[in-house]
């Protein structure tokens, strides 16, 4: 079992103050999801765990199996476990997805013992299967030309190639139709097991209802500000974020909110 | 004889040894007396003057250590040159080649068994002897190379590749010419690597016609490696007759400061020249790549792709030149230059000119220096891709437009392996 341990994260970006102390504790076994209205700092939040350079930690820590993490460069962050599906993978020319996953794959074994190609396209193949994506997408420059829905199941795809202890999804659901979520929801739900956990970055419970979580938080104005079962996200989808906000007595404007 | 060659005791004992026919070393003595009142020929924004570029050692027969090409790797083929310094190793070609009447010799074989048809292409359609200084000094202090003759009508499919090994564990001079000739008709690929042993600081000075005549097509690659310590200057000339085609794919991966002029006279109509590059320059090295382009024939072509990458402290100019001639009606001269950088302390360049003296043609340019995206490698990275291997592939990426032009898959993939190699090397001074 691992876990992984946000304590009193303060981020800013551009000098502007986002996450204003955010407390998770997280085990492998366990899906969290984190919901919130848009611009109180979900995705900062999943950026600062990965290590994005534009975002700088000025208060707290982050710890994988009690060991601060904030140190490391965004590569050892997830050879140590860490995995994070974007929300705007980047596009790489020249590269195919599959050298590319083989390169991510061996990254993490010893030098003199890569996997080999064999295994490899076999484990590519079976993989590829449960994301209904078909064989051309292997061999495809990575990301380059994707549709906003096949970068999402690319990202899963790496995300079980991979297998981390811990996959951060920000926004896996954003523009996908519902076959696409469903295809999506199997892979992650695939996943699931004792040595492997996530944390699901939504706007919505729709997405809920097939990865359902173990832990719902709720983020506003840059901390979590409620944590519940799956219930909570039902009772937001019905009520909304500003109900909340108002029965926490919040002081928080919600940017999407009417003036 | 209309040079007295008691005033050239040193050139006179060495055509004596070697055998050179007199015209050749009439041509020698004729060169170095007109050298006196050359210049070094100017290249955009590269300035090389002050390189130890010019030779000066006197011409003589120099051997090597026959075991130094262990150090190379040289890849069996069925048609194969391999020479070390002026010597040459290894030639066999296919009994199909040869019966079709293909000759592939090296430099004192072409000059005594071919002299006729050395003299009749030798430096007289694509290069000339008294260009400047550097052709100049050329043809006084020629001591290596390779002829290479595909008669007319004769379509081969197996390239031939060639080994020129500089041989750089001694002070010398590197002087090499090869002159490759193509009938009508005919096809033909060749690939070229050019290598460097040793680490003394030396001088090269290498000349390559390729004399395309009337419909022929040829494919012309090199994978270039010169050493760090070599100062090297590097001239490719296409010559090109009536619907004559040349593909040229260069992959400049030397280690040391080099002067590349890689032009394609497209003097017949609808003669055409693609010209792809690819370089990658490291350390503190300095590649300086003039690319030219001459539309001279009517409905001729000439494209110009260039990519190259720089790390470190090194430079790297890109020039391109489309040139059309006026008469040149209904040319087509198209051009690309892009320098990534790796490093603040690098330096790039990617100048477009265009010379245009007709009016009824076609012609366009880009250009481009730019940094490595950062999103792009924080992307690979989060997937445990240690940043070096994230930035090969992110290069590997940004060389791939080039890569992908080439024709040949196998050239393709040799390059990918010599960019990887070069990288891996050059990384290890940032």
């Amino acid at each position: 079992m691992s876990t992984l341990e946000v304590k009193d994260l303060h981020v800013s970006i551009d000098g502007k103050n986002i996450l204003k102390g955010v407390n998770l504790k997280m085990k492998t076994g366990e899906i969290h999801a984190i919901m919130g209205p848009n611009g109180t700092g979900k995705s900062t939040l999943s950026e600062a765990i990965m290590g994005h350079p534009a975002y700088k930690v000025t208060q707290g820590e982050v710890l994988l199996n009690g060991e601060n993490i904030l140190e490391l460069p965004v590569d050892e962050r997830a050879r140590a476990g860490l995995f994070l599906a974007m929300q705007y993978p980047a596009e790489i020319p020249g590269v195919t997805n599959a050298e590319f996953i083989r390169g991510a794959i061996n990254a993490r074994l010893p030098e003199d013992k890569p996997l080999s190609v064999r295994d490899f396209l076999k484990r590519l193949d079976k993989t590829m299967n449960v994301l209904d994506m078909t064989e051309e997408m292997a061999d495809r420059y990575l990301n380059e030309g994707f549709s906003g829905g096949e970068k999402k199941r690319n990202e899963i795809l790496q995300l079980m190639m991979i297998k981390p202890k811990f996959a951060i999804l920000d926004e896996i659901d954003s523009g996908l139709d519902i076959d696409a979520l469903k295809v999506v929801s199997r892979g992650v739900n695939q996943m699931r097991g004792p040595e492997f956990g996530s944390l699901i970055i939504t706007h919505y419970q729709r997405l809920l209802n097939y990865i359902v979580p173990d832990v719902v938080h709720v983020m506003m104005g840059g901390r979590i500000v409620k944590q519940g079962g799956p219930e909570l996200a039902k009772r937001l989808e019905d009520e909304g974020y500003a109900g909340l906000r108002d029965e926490l007595g919040l002081d928080i404007k919600l940017v999407d909110e009417e003036a | 004889m209309t040079v007295d060659l008691k005033k050239y005791p040193t050139i006179a004992a060495y055509a004596e040894k070697t055998a050179e026919p007199a015209w050749f070393t009439e041509l020698r003595t004729k060169s170095l007396e007109k050298a006196v009142s050359l210049a070094l020929p100017s290249f955009e924004k590269i300035r090389y003057q002050r390189w130890p570029i010019q030779l000066k050692q006197p011409l003589g027969e120099k051997n090597s250590q026959k075991n130094l090409i262990e150090k190379i790797d040289v890849e069996q083929t069925d048609n194969m040159v391999v020479q070390l310094g002026q010597e040459t190793l290894e030639l066999k070609i296919s009994d199909e080649m040869r019966e079709k009447g293909v000759i592939v010799c090296d430099w004192q074989t072409a000059l005594q068994e071919h002299s006729d048809l050395v003299q009749k292409y030798f430096m007289q359609k694509a290069v000339k002897t008294d260009e400047d200084l550097l052709t100049a000094q050329h043809v006084a202090y020629l001591t290596s190379g390779l002829f290479i003759y595909v008669p007319k009508n004769v379509v081969l499919k197996k390239a031939l590749t060639s080994y020129f090994v500089q041989d750089a564990t001694v002070e010398n001079d590197y002087v090499h010419h090869v002159i490759l000739v193509v009938g009508e008709n005919s096809e033909f690929s060749y690939l070229e690597n050019l290598k460097t042993v040793g680490e003394q600081a030396t001088t090269a000075n290498i000349i390559v016609e390729v004399i395309a005549q009337e419909n022929s097509h040829i494919k012309f690659a090199s994978v270039d490696r010169l050493g760090a310590k070599t100062t090297a200057y590097l001239n490719r000339r296409g010559y090109l007759e009536k619907n004559a085609k040349i593909d040229w794919s260069m992959g400049m991966m030397n280690d040391g400061n080099i002067v590349g002029d890689f032009d394609s006279d497209l003097v017949g109509d609808g003669s055409h020249s693609e010209v792809k590059i690819v370089a990658i320059s490291t350390g503190r090295q300095i590649q300086g790549i003039d690319t030219r382009v001459t539309n001279i024939g009517k409905h001729t072509i000439g494209h110009i792709l260039q990519h190259g990458v720089i790390l470190s402290r090194s430079s790297l100019v890109f020039n391109g030149i489309g040139h059309i001639i006026k008469g040149a009606k209904g040319s087509d001269a198209q051009q690309e230059s892009r320098v990534l950088m790796l490093s603040n302390k690098a330096k790039g360049d990617a100048n477009p000119i265009l010379l245009i003296d007709d009016n009824d043609v076609t012609a366009g340019h880009a250009a481009s220096i730019g940094r490595v995206n950062q999103e792009q490698l924080y992307y690979l990275m989060s997937r445990g891709l240690p940043k070096k291997i994230a930035e090969r592939l992110v290069i590997i990426g940004f060389l791939g437009p080039v890569l992908a032009a080439i024709p040949s898959k196998l050239i393709r993939e040799q390059l990918k392996t010599t960019i990887e190699r070069k990288l891996i090397d050059g990384q290890k001074d940032e």
